[in-house]
């Protein structure tokens, strides 16, 4: 027993010092102070009030269908075990057959509030999905992750059924590699199409110059039939790694200038190799993770028997869900430092200030949420923030330029 | 399982075919058409009238029920005879006891006046099906010029019935005579067809019984074939959350099924090639074209919900309700293994024919499983036949055995059946 705590103790200290060397990798100047901003000074009251509004239904909305999730999976761990004697397929098989069903459970309960969320978006003018292409789009996702979940449960399972209780050391390497594979081969999965606009080439050019991550390609990923909200990212690994910008960035709402704060955020995230980083934080947490996972399956006879299964279920969500404020913290410190990038590059906090401002009427996302929302919710630092570094940056460059 | 339904099949054919007939079958038949047009508009008003008079009195009115029956009967005549079912041109009057492909209708009973009343609605699952097997039943046509419904009599042929005429064309022409496989699904088709039509025109309340072994009770079983459908069919319960999500759970086992699909390509080129030059197909390869024969049969059983278990991924035998007995790898015919994707064509036909049925039986399967947690006998054992002809046609092109898929719906018999006995 004490051996046993003492390799606890000894992996939860490599733990720590991992994800603290993991983190010091992303940085922003330690001599960074953000001044206090008011949202009040940059937003009107209705903004405010609209995004507030919005706001508020949509984090009952995640929070409704978050509960509604854990108590389908809850009563799916209590009863779902009789659905093993539908199956014919042997333990592996039946294991897949219980994993589905749970998805297909959860699926069922989710589905009215997210249609209540498709309308609440609709309303806001925010989705452009129909009602029937959102179900349609929606089962057809729920048969994208049954085809995942299959091969996951074929991995964990195979492994149990092998390696019996210390499956999960073996399983980790093997989810490690299929992040990896995914980061690798996502960008090919988005149909996208070469940036068109000339200027915005050009503006990209200089700043893959001046950011150090050689030729990135600029993608725009055609949306606007199914949504308004501007967004962007960087995705992909080695010879995939690419920026793909929505092109309801560029219907005209967004400057020029704005576009190149965009543009220098995504190639930030590329230059200082958060995808990377990103795949080393999973590998973080799939070890603990599907540890835990082996602890609490250990009641129902581990995950070589299939009526572990549906515990396993809701072992992941829970563990899930106790995980997303640290997740979200790494992703606003990668997201931060993304924002710090862009400014260093563009050397503009006015626009990236113009552009932080639009997001708030044209995405209704609430410009400074309460602590709460903070912590669960948020994965960008929020908008208040993002004004508060660009003001930041400017005393910051400004005391730089007179420093002798 | 069930009583024997009141509008019965009744089949004197022997098989014999004259050419001339044959060659000229479509336009001898044309006279047929006309005159079956003018009946089924003669058809839509009376029936209209029996609808009311049974509404009103709960039985049928004995000469509108007459007419209807005479209807019935002459559209399984006509389909029989285009369908190459019959040989003998049929009469227009649609008499009982006079052509080989018969239907015995029952005297009008006491209808239920809900299912009177909804008569049309509640049939429409079985004309469903009857546009998948086809035959002289009525139909409900949407054209591609503006989407106008229009009523047609049973002259028209639907799937089956259409494929088995076809090639039983050439057949007959050949040989002058019908393989009884055609025979068997053509006769089914227009039995079926006869019980739709009947149901819907108020002649019965009995609602059409899909099952092809009960259609087919007094024929003749052809000789049993090498492969064949094993494990038990009388588990009818089917579980109402797999059932639900039948197609979202069979997804897995598609992908999984199409990867190994290509394997399976690439092995049956190679087992062709080892079958043309040794004359039997390698062990190894043959045990690997049958796992995959076995759990593409499992996994169509489970989509199509002929089945209710989740089958396995690696097509074992013994495992599944619903399993395949193929045989051991024995010597072939080299001229058959070299043109044997040829050959296999009429059988992929009528394959292809049967797959719109197992779609339809799937389909409401579904719903009634849903609302009933089990699936119908009928509807069942016409799935069974589909499936087990798709194996028996991919089983031929797999090299796993030269003998060529039966086409009759009946279950093969282990010893020769008094049609078989002479011949043997």
């Amino acid at each position: 027993m004490t051996r046993r705590l003492a390799f606890l103790a000894a992996a939860a200290a490599a733990w720590g010092a991992a994800a603290w060397f993991l983190w010091q990798t992303t940085v922003v100047p330690s001599s960074l102070h953000l001044p206090h901003v008011d949202q009040h000074a940059f937003f009107t009251d209705a903004q405010i009030h609209a995004a507030s509004s919005f706001s508020r239904v949509e984090d009952l909305l995640f929070w409704g269908t978050t509960l509604l999730q854990i108590a389908a999976l809850a009563a799916f761990a209590r009863w779902g075990v009789r659905w093993s004697r539908e199956s014919a397929a042997g333990p592996i098989g039946t294991g897949m057959l219980l994993g589905m069903l749970g998805f297909a459970l959860v699926w069922v309960v989710q589905l009215p509030l997210e249609v209540v969320g498709l309308w609440w978006q609709r309303h806001h003018h925010l989705s452009r999905v129909s009602y029937p292409s959102f179900l349609f789009g929606d089962w057809f996702a729920l048969a994208g992750e049954f085809v995942f979940l299959c091969f996951a449960l074929a991995i964990v399972m195979g492994l149990a059924r092998r390696f019996r209780d210390t499956w999960w050391i073996s399983a980790a390497p093997a989810f490690i590699g299929l992040a990896l594979l995914f980061a690798f081969v996502s960008p090919y999965l988005i149909t996208t199409h070469r940036l068109q606009n000339a200027s915005l080439q050009t503006i990209a050019s200089q700043l893959e110059k001046k950011e150090g991550v050689g030729h990135v390609p600029i993608e725009v990923e055609d949306i606007h039939d199914v949504t308004s909200l501007p967004n962007s990212e960087a995705a992909g690994l080695g010879p995939s790694r690419r920026v793909i910008i929505f092109d309801t960035m560029l219907d005209g709402r967004f400057t020029t200038g704005e576009l190149k704060v965009v543009i220098g955020h995504e190639l930030g995230h590329l230059a200082r190799h958060h995808i990377w980083k990103d795949v080393g934080w999973y590998a973080l947490f799939a070890f603990p993770g599907l540890f835990l996972v082996a602890q609490a399956t250990k009641l129902r006879g581990g995950l070589r028997e299939p009526a572990a299964v549906p515990l396993a279920l809701l072992a992941i969500v829970v563990l899930q869900l106790l995980a997303l404020p640290l997740q979200n913290a790494i992703s606003r410190h990668m997201e931060a430092e993304a924002d710090w990038m862009s400014l260093r590059t563009t050397r503009d906090p006015k626009d990236a200030i113009q552009l932080f401002r639009r997001f708030v009427p044209t995405t209704l996302d609430e410009p400074d949420p309460s602590t709460f929302d903070y912590l669960m919710l948020e994965d960008h630092p929020t908008i208040v923030q993002r004004i508060a570094m660009a003001e930041a940056w400017r005393r910051y460059a400004t005391s730089a330029a007179q420093s002798p | 399982m069930q009583p024997e339904h009141p509008v019965r099949l009744v089949v004197r054919d022997d098989l014999e075919r004259r050419r001339l007939t044959v060659f000229f079958r479509l336009l001898l038949a044309i006279p047929h058409f006309v005159w079956i047009f003018l009946w089924s508009i003669a058809v839509f008003f009376a029936s209209i009238a029996n609808w009311v008079a049974t509404l009103v009195r709960g039985t049928p009115a004995q000469g509108l029920h007459r007419f209807m029956c005479a209807y019935v009967r002459y559209g399984a005549h006509l389909g029989a005879y285009i369908g190459l079912v019959a040989n003998p041109y049929p009469a227009f009057t649609g008499e009982e006891g006079g052509y080989p492909i018969d239907v015995r209708l029952p005297e009008p009973t006491e209808q239920g006046r809900w299912s009177v009343f909804f008569r049309f609605f509640i049939a429409l699952p079985a004309l469903l099906l009857t546009s998948a097997t086809g035959g002289g039943g009525p139909r409900f046509n949407y054209g591609l010029g503006g989407g106008r419904k229009s009523y047609s009599g049973g002259a028209e042929s639907g799937g089956l019935l259409v494929a088995c005429g076809f090639l039983g064309w050439f057949a007959s022409l050949a040989h002058g005579r019908m393989p009884k496989g055609l025979r068997d699904a053509g006769a089914y088709s227009v039995g079926y067809s006869a019980q739709a039509t009947a149901y819907l025109l108020l002649v019965t309340d009995r609602y059409p019984n899909a099952d092809p072994t009960a259609m087919l009770a007094d024929v003749d079983r052809p000789p049993e074939h090498p492969v064949r459908l094993v494990g038990d069919p009388h588990d009818l319960r089917r579980s109402r959350v797999t059932v639900f999500f039948r197609l979202l759970l069979t997804i897995p086992h598609i992908v999984w099924l199409t990867l190994w699909g290509v394997a399976f390509v690439l092995a049956l080129i190679a087992n062709w090639v080892v079958t043309l030059f040794r004359g039997t197909p390698a062990h190894p390869l043959h045990r690997f074209s049958c796992a995959y024969l076995r759990q593409r049969l499992h996994v169509l059983a489970f989509l199509t919900l002929t089945t209710n278990p989740f089958p396995g991924f690696v097509g074992e035998m013994g495992r599944y309700p619903l399993d395949l007995e193929l045989p051991e790898p024995a010597r072939q015919n080299r001229w058959k293994t070299g043109f044997r994707i040829l050959l296999a064509v009429p059988a992929l036909v009528v394959s292809s024919a049967l797959s719109g049925a197992l779609f339809w039986c799937a389909v409401l399967t579904w719903f009634y499983a849903l609302a009933r947690g089990s699936a119908t006998w009928g509807l069942r054992n016409l799935a069974a036949y589909a499936l087990r002809y798709d194996a028996q046609v991919n089983a031929y092109v797999a090299l796993v055995t030269e003998a060529y898929p039966h086409a009759s719906p009946l279950e093969g018999a282990p010893t020769p059946q008094h049609e078989f006995a002479d011949t043997t």
